[in-house]
């Protein structure tokens, strides 16, 4: 084959989208770079599909079209469709075949090294910091197969296919992050799928040479989904704060040209995962930042800005873990920290706002440096930590002795943890915080029941060892067979109002359904309050409640 | 020469109001399920919160675009209008750059603009103020002037049932660490200098009702009020019936929060807006 027609062109990359499509899920699942949020697939899926929809309206079937105005319309389409990192390199990928089209029938063995050299080159400039062992390295080492060659435009387009695949399968010794997960690139991935599906529509007959099936090999377990990682890996990359993703487009007004290289530059010193596209008149950014407010007004201040998506990357990460992994807030002006044990009573302050949570509480109290060093792992100007417990206040109150950005509130249990967090103002001086905090621990009344470990006389209580005991505001109270019976008796000792809010953690070994008959008889005896019934899984006590 | 009033949809005022006013409307943009939309024109609120709450991709938002403003700026200076362009706080979107940058295009013609700090029916009150303030007469500068000097009259609390939809809209700022799901925490949130602040959260909706009614006392005596709700319209009328004590029934507002500001505000969202009686 000497050449290449428009028509035959929109048709390969229209059903290498097809092929895209086929893979999606399995491009997505092994997205680990440069943040594991498992959309690379989906992003360069809709880019192709911009990209695909754009020649199809420039370039109706039926009608015999010029290699340049089906490249440029791709080129168009994918510019203004692209998303996420992955889609805007596709759509430099793309400009560099429009660039060297330009002006062509049709596209020979020639035409197409000029055409991947400058998508090679057009992607790697695009990006602020090129890191090798990603979708980039596949692009060019397909283009420096081709270069020099004197096959035909069909065999040259297999050569690219081959030397992607190759480049591909080496990605992980390129980007350790991806030898540590087991994977190879997902980009990489997806654009080895579609120069694999341009070929086969362009090899007709012959095309059921290719087998883009064996990519599965490249995949390891993909048909398991996120669950292809090595263990340890998500865990140790979420740890990162990864802020916002933040994708627009700039457009220049009225004759106003836009000067790329500024905008690049601009972005590059300001942001993370820097990829700036585009010409004098439309540039596309995609960034990662913190605060997405000063990226956009720089925008603004340069042109129309238009197409803005905005992601928050730690809740498309915790999304992707498929839970557990809670992000920390880095830096705030003021941080709580409290004391807990048991991932639900973990998560439970994490996801309320806590900036951490130091591991502890009945029998394993942490130590003064542990304190320390959490408060310190904050980053926050001043600490407000919550005990959460007495035998730790001690502990609590010498650390905020040894260290002037700590200070305390005076927590003895959970519940009262979580009453004080309820008034925390993150906005709020800590003085303030520390003073509201304290002030709403008489307005709950905790509830702590446990199994007693050995035979004792207590308030004029008679207990056994493996009974269950009821404590009121940290004072014994009753003694029960069994702790659903000590939960419900203490908590209707402690019920006074038609409008109190009750929320129950059950312990490690206990379930939602154990506590479901006290929430209900409980609502029953006292029409009006609420119960809530939520995951402590703490040790040691079988429940903990609060009457608020 | 009149002094004509524009807005966007994300002032989320009815439409009742805004032909009575004589007020013009430019259409925010949002985006669901890769389709592009304009905000009350193309999609309405019932479809848009079904969509919303479908299992789908979280919808973005646009704000109007250069060449809508142009349109609308150029329209009303050829019948020989000035105009009062009055839009949603810049800390919250870009929408005043397309105005400005419209407004920079278009020689000779008379435009004002205003940045309320504001969105929604805070917003939308400030411009019922402004429209009212035109059609008392005087110049484009002078209705500015008097437009600027009230908005910090103008007062919105909001009781959300969720953060989680500010948070993947990336616009949760500074009500981050005011999550708090495993609680069921319904965050109550007041628009100052802007922007969204956090200010309490109660535990349930109807601690979350009570207070919103209380905050909303504390700004006695009010000129104007509205209530307003995303998706349900019964709990709005109990709170329009709590707040009474502040206005007579038939003089507070009900708005309903459109498809710009639910994609932030998410289902189940109530609202106060307040413009107080100036000391």
């Amino acid at each position: 084959m000497d050449q290449l027609r428009g028509k035959e062109l929109k048709q390969a990359f229209s059903a290498a989208t097809g092929c895209l499509e086929e893979f999606r899920d399995a491009v997505n699942a092994l997205n680990v770079f440069p943040v594991p949020d498992g959309d690379t697939g989906t992003n360069m899926l809709l880019t192709m599909r911009a990209a695909v929809q754009s020649a199809a309206e420039d370039c109706p079937d039926g009608q015999d079209p010029s290699a340049t105005s089906v490249s440029s319309a791709l080129a168009q389409g994918a510019f203004f469709g692209a998303r996420g990192n992955s889609g805007v390199i596709l759509s430099q990928f793309f400009k560099g075949f429009s660039d060297a089209l330009s002006g062509k029938e049709s596209l020979n063995a020639q035409d197409l090294a000029v055409a991947f050299r400058l998508a090679s080159a057009g992607a790697y400039k695009s990006v602020g910091n090129p890191v090798e062992g990603t979708m980039l390295t596949v692009i060019r080492m397909a283009s420096e197969a081709v270069q020099g060659s004197d096959q035909d435009v069909l065999s040259l387009w297999e050569t690219a296919y081959h030397a992607a695949r190759e480049a591909l399968e080496r990605t992980p010794e390129q980007l350790p992050v991806l030898a540590e997960a087991g994977v190879v690139d997902a980009g990489g991935l997806g654009f080895v799928i579609l120069i694999g599906g341009a070929l086969r529509s362009i090899s007709g007959p012959d095309s059921s040479l290719i087998d883009l099936s064996e990519l599965s090999r490249l995949q390891g377990a993909v048909n398991h989904g996120a669950n292809i990682f090595k263990p340890g890996f998500l865990d140790a990359t979420l740890e990162q704060e990864w802020g916002y993703c933040t994708e627009f487009i700039i457009s220049g007004i009225d004759g106003r040209n836009l000067d790329l290289d500024q905008v690049r530059s601009h972005y590059q010193e300001t942001a993370l995962s820097t990829v700036v596209v585009g010409d004098e008149r439309n540039v596309r950014v995609h960034i990662h930042v913190e605060d997405t407010a000063p990226a956009l007004s720089y925008a603004e201040s340069l042109g129309a800005v238009s197409e803005v998506k905005i992601e928050n990357m730690d809740s498309q990460n915790k999304r992707f873990a498929s839970g557990g992994h809670g992000a920390q807030v880095k830096g705030p002006a003021l941080a709580l920290l409290p004391v807990a044990q048991g991932e639900g009573l973990a998560h439970l302050f994490r996801d309320s706002g806590c900036a951490g949570v130091i591991e502890g509480g009945q029998t394993m109290n942490p130590s003064v440096q542990q304190i320390l060093d959490a408060a310190r792992d904050t980053g926050a100007s001043d600490i407000i930590v919550l005990p959460n417990n007495s035998n730790i206040m001690l502990a609590a109150e010498q650390a905020a002795a040894a260290e002037p950005s700590i200070h305390v509130v005076p927590t003895k249990s959970v519940p009262q943890g979580v009453a004080a967090l309820l008034a925390f103002n993150p906005e709020g001086p800590w003085q303030d915080n520390v003073a509201a905090m304290t002030a709403v621990l008489s307005e709950v009344a905790s509830v702590e029941v446990t199994a007693a470990v050995r035979d004792v006389e207590l308030n004029g209580v008679r207990v056994t060892d493996g009974q269950f005991i009821g404590l009121l505001d940290g004072e014994l109270v009753l003694v029960e067979e069994n702790p659903e019976t000590a939960l419900r008796s203490t908590l209707e000792l402690a019920i006074l109002s038609s409008d109190a809010i009750v929320s129950i953690y059950y312990g490690a070994g206990k379930t939602a359904s154990d506590a479901q008959p006290v929430a209900a008889e409980l609502e029953g005896a006292f029409p009006g309050i609420q119960v809530d019934l939520i995951e402590g899984g703490q040790p040691h006590h079988q429940y903990l409640a609060s009457v608020e | 020469m009149t002094v004509r009033i524009v807005t966007d949809s994300s002032a989320d005022l009815p439409a009742d109001l805004v032909r009575q006013h004589g007020i013009t409307v430019l259409p925010c943009y949002v985006v669901v399920d890769d389709q592009t939309f304009k905000d009350g024109v193309e999609i309405n609120a019932d479809d848009f919160y079904r969509r919303l709450q479908a299992d789908g991709r979280t919808p973005t938002t646009a704000q109007p675009t250069v060449a809508d403003f142009q349109e609308v700026y150029r329209d009303l200076a050829g019948q020989g209008d000035q105009v009062l362009s009055i839009h949603v706080s810049g800390k919250l979107s870009g929408t005043l750059n397309s105005a400005e940058q419209a407004k920079a295009s278009l020689d000779g013609a008379e435009i004002e603009l205003i940045d309320s700090q504001l969105a929604s029916i805070p917003l939308g009150l400030a411009v019922l103020d402004a429209a009212v303030t035109a059609s008392e007469g005087g110049s484009l500068q002078e209705v500015a002037e008097k437009v600027r000097q009230g908005l910090g009259l103008h007062h919105g609390l909001f009781a959300l049932d969720t953060l989680e939809y500010l948070y993947k809209g990336g616009r949760i700022g500074k009500a981050r660490a005011f999550m708090g799901s495993v609680l069921h925490v319904k965050p109550i949130l007041r628009l100052q200098d802007g922007e969204a602040h956090p200010v309490e959260r109660p535990r349930n909706r109807e601690r979350a009702m009570r207070r919103l009614v209380e905050l909303a006392s504390e700004l006695a005596p009010v000129r104007r009020l509205a209530v307003i709700y995303s998706t349900d319209a019964d709990r709005m009328a109990t709170l329009k019936q709590d707040l009474t004590g502040l206005l007579p029934a038939d003089q507070i507002i009900e708005a309903r929060f459109g498809s710009t500001l639910g994609t932030y505000i998410g289902p189940d969202a109530l609202g106060v807006a307040i413009t107080q009686e100036p000391r």
